[in-house]
């Protein structure tokens, strides 16, 4: 299923603005963040810690809601889907 | 009206229109680029996430809030030092709700709404860190 993933500021600028990902039926977003950081290793640098957790300063998003920490590992995304990523907000 | 847009705006023009026979008090903060030794700013967003969580901010100041009118104007795009950032007015029948409104709002852009800036100064650039996982 493809997945679209967008990415702003300086995850945009190691990322890439727009990622279409194609990924197995049902994957959740640790799957999503596995096949971004396989990419390259400035991705994976950036997106996991030395631990293979996702590191604290990533934010995202399913289809512009935000989603909680807590539920990094139970969301299920679908066909289409838009997954945002970028880092703490610094606007105002 | 909540905007986000690469023009600049008149303070002026927002505050004039605040005006109603309901608003004792009109209280603005408007947002400018210091000289913190840069030569630009560049902001970013994701618009129309950012736009959602403008209007999620601005219903959250109306009903926590006696006031009557909320706006926000920010801009995007590359500014140089004393342009326009940010204008937020309310309008409200009496000003101390519109101050604490006013400093919700300004409090809430700076925690959720997906904006970013990047500083260019002679020496390159950096990314303005956020302070809100």
């Amino acid at each position: 299923m493809k997945i679209t993933v967008r990415a702003f500021a300086q995850f945009r600028e190691v990322v890439g603005e727009v990622t279409v990902l194609d990924l197995p039926q049902r994957s959740g977003l640790p799957v999503l963040f596995a096949a971004l950081a396989s990419r390259s290793d400035e991705s994976r640098g950036m997106l996991f810690d030395d631990q293979g957790a996702i590191r604290e300063h990533v934010i995202f998003m399913v289809n512009r809601k935000r989603v909680p920490r807590s539920s990094l590992d139970s969301i299920i995304l679908y066909e289409g889907d838009e997954v945002a990523i970028y880092p703490p907000v610094a606007g105002g | 009206m909540i905007t986000i847009t690469q023009e600049d705006f008149d303070p002026g023009v927002y505050i004039n229109a605040a005006r109603d026979r309901q608003v004792g008090g009109i209280v603005t903060f408007t947002g400018i680029v210091r000289d913190d030794g840069i030569t630009a700013i560049e902001l970013e967003t994701f618009r129309e996430a950012a736009l959602q969580e403008l209007e999620a901010i601005r219903d959250e100041a109306l009903s926590r809030y006696a006031i009557q009118s909320v706006d926000i104007i920010h801009r995007i795009g590359t500014l140089s030092v004393g342009d326009h950032i940010v204008l937020i007015v309310v309008g409200a029948p009496h000003r101390r709700d519109a101050f604490r409104a006013c400093e919700y709002i300004i409090d809430r852009i700076k925690e959720t709404v997906p904006i970013w800036k990047k500083e260019y100064t002679n020496e390159g650039s950096r990314w303005v860190p956020g302070e809100h996982t």
